[in-house]
């Protein structure tokens, strides 16, 4: 693939489609994906912007081992920034999803002359008592069960660990009901899952939120429940200039479920 | 993306995976209606072992073609991916197809054995003649390419939709379009106008003679649960192929990779290394 070397890293990305007049749209994926994420809303999106697709440090096509302290969020949004000044580029439009619209949030607070636009499909993270004053704080309920998952996977057991991982989050059976497609994406990034129950992430705050300045556009599924719509909701009507999608019947995987509604409502937003 | 220019057109690929020294890179050729990302599922487990390049042939996605001009053919493709593999490495490469793509892999081995160290044929596309198949009848068209007629006339009339359901359910049975997900079947969609094309590929029946002339040690894989000619053209080929190897793998169709892709990587990994 190609790379960039940001902070000691081969930063492997997919780069495809021609600008019309826009800057690149970087996209950015979540836990236990890759570049690979994106291939459904490739075809759509690339008729009118230049498409980069990275893998952060850690996930497929690198075959990690699991070892390090070189997986975090902070990790993440260094190497992010280093791969856009490197791309040398002027400022991008970014897009991040879930784990990667977190990082790409955290990215556009530190360094907004980075980005044109920038948007935020179903953000994760946390709510502080800023936001939500009813917030206990500390780390996440399901903390736990990831925990326990990653050490399956940990002790070799990819099946079983992402078994108890995807049950937590979407219900029992739900893995063994994956088309084996999905499950392989997730198998390749399987030990990405070690890193990710070791990393901690502060919660959103209000003054996080008002200091985003770019126009920021929010994709929800219609259907998610939980905290991820809450999230999104909240950090909408605190950023100055944010406007929010919902994509009719999907989830948390929005694009791969509705990949040219998706496709629309980027397109919409970055043409306007 | 990568490119190679090959025969004038820049032909887009996927580099994944170091492979050892030494080992040829593994080129992988998509189908009708595939393209580079036909083989996402497989990336993982393949590239482990090996350098897995996996192109996108001339008019497929990330291009976004009309469908005008008539150098859609199937010779063009068999050119194209010869001058992307002279370029690519210094060596002989392995190389795998699936469906039209396996029938691009056949032609290479026959036209240029001296490329290559192995071959990989997951379901070659096409037609048998009456050497290899006694009850073929001459110059008809087959029942897979009267289908691909019947979704191109649909293409012509705006009906994107019915034609790509009218291909896939033609190949691996009625309700298969509609089951896929929703991401299968954008990449699908993202290839259609190919299939105008395709009308006028002048895609050439295997003979026995051909299969005969394959000296590129040879493994063809299929789908336990695809019908069809396409579960037919394999097994013809494999009884012909001096020393072809066979793979069958359980509880998939014709996309066997998509529905096993630990599987089918696994049969593919051991031919390579064996």
């Amino acid at each position: 693939m190609q790379t960039l070397h940001v902070n000691g890293y081969d930063m492997a990305y997919l780069d495809v489609g021609e600008a019309k007049g826009t800057p690149p749209l970087v996209c950015v994926h979540g836990s236990l994906n890759d570049f690979r994420i994106w291939g459904c809303v490739l075809g759509p999106l690339t008729k009118q912007h230049r498409l980069i697709c990275v893998s952060l440090r850690h996930f497929f096509p690198e075959q990690w081992d699991g070892k390090g302290n070189t997986y975090s969020i902070a990790q993440h949004v260094d190497d992010l920034i280093a791969f856009i000044e490197k791309l040398d580029a002027g400022p991008v439009d970014l897009l991040g999803h879930s784990r990667g619209g977190h990082i790409c949030f955290r990215l556009a607070q530190r360094r907004p002359e980075l980005l044109r636009r920038l948007i935020l499909a179903e953000p994760g993270g946390e709510l502080d008592a800023s936001l939500a004053p009813d917030t206990k704080g500390g780390p996440s309920p399901l903390l736990a069960r990831f925990t326990t998952a990653a050490d399956k996977i940990a002790a070799g057991d990819i099946d079983g660990g992402l078994e108890f991982f995807v049950d937590t989050l979407e219900g029992p059976g739900r893995w063994h009901r994956l088309p084996p497609l999905m499950k392989q994406g997730l198998i390749d990034n399987a030990m990405t899952l070690i890193g990710q129950v070791r990393d901690e992430r502060p919660g959103f705050s209000k003054t996080d939120a008002e200091s985003i300045k770019m126009p920021t556009l929010f994709i929800g599924g219609a259907k998610t429940k939980g905290l991820l719509p809450k999230v999104l909701h909240t950090l909408a009507a605190h950023v100055p200039d944010a406007k929010v999608a919902l994509i009719p019947n999907t989830t948390h995987p929005m694009f791969e479920q509705a990949p040219h509604a998706f496709s629309e409502v980027v397109l919409k937003f970055l043409a306007g | 993306m990568q490119t190679i220019n090959v025969n004038g057109y820049d032909m887009a690929y996927l580099e994944v995976g170091q492979g050892k020294d030494g080992d040829p890179p593994l080129v992988c050729v998509h189908g009708t209606l595939g393209d580079f990302r036909t083989w996402y599922a497989v990336l993982g487990p393949l590239s482990k072992k090996h350098r897995v390049i996996a192109v996108s042939l001339r008019h497929f996605f990330p291009e976004h073609w009309d469908g005008a001009g008539d150098d859609y053919r199937m010779a063009q493709h068999i050119a194209d991916v010869i001058a992307f593999i002279e370029q690519i490495e210094p060596g002989p490469v392995d190389l795998m197809g699936h469906s039209r793509g396996g029938h691009i892999a056949f032609r290479v081995a026959q036209q240029r054995p001296d490329l290559l160290r192995k071959v990989v044929l997951a379901e070659p596309g096409g037609d048998l003649d009456s050497t290899l198949a006694p009850a073929a009848a001459p110059g008809g068209p087959s029942p897979q390419s009267a289908r691909v007629l019947v979704s191109v006339n649909k293409v012509r009339s705006g009906d994107i939709e019915g034609a790509l359901e009218n291909f896939v359910d033609g190949i691996d049975g009625e309700g298969t379009w509609r089951r896929l997900p929703a991401a299968a079947k954008q990449q699908l969609r993202d290839n259609i106008f190919t299939l105008l094309g395709q009308v006028h590929e002048a895609r050439k029946p295997y003979s026995k003679p051909d299969a005969r002339a394959i000296k590129t040690p040879t493994l063809l894989i299929g789908g336990a649960d695809t019908k069809g000619s396409l579960s037919l053209i394999w097994r013809a080929l494999a009884e012909h192929i001096t020393g072809a190897k066979t793979a069958v793998i359980p509880n998939a169709k014709h996309w066997m990779f998509e529905q096993d892709p630990e599987g089918f990587s696994r049969a593919v990994a051991e031919f390579l290394a064996g």
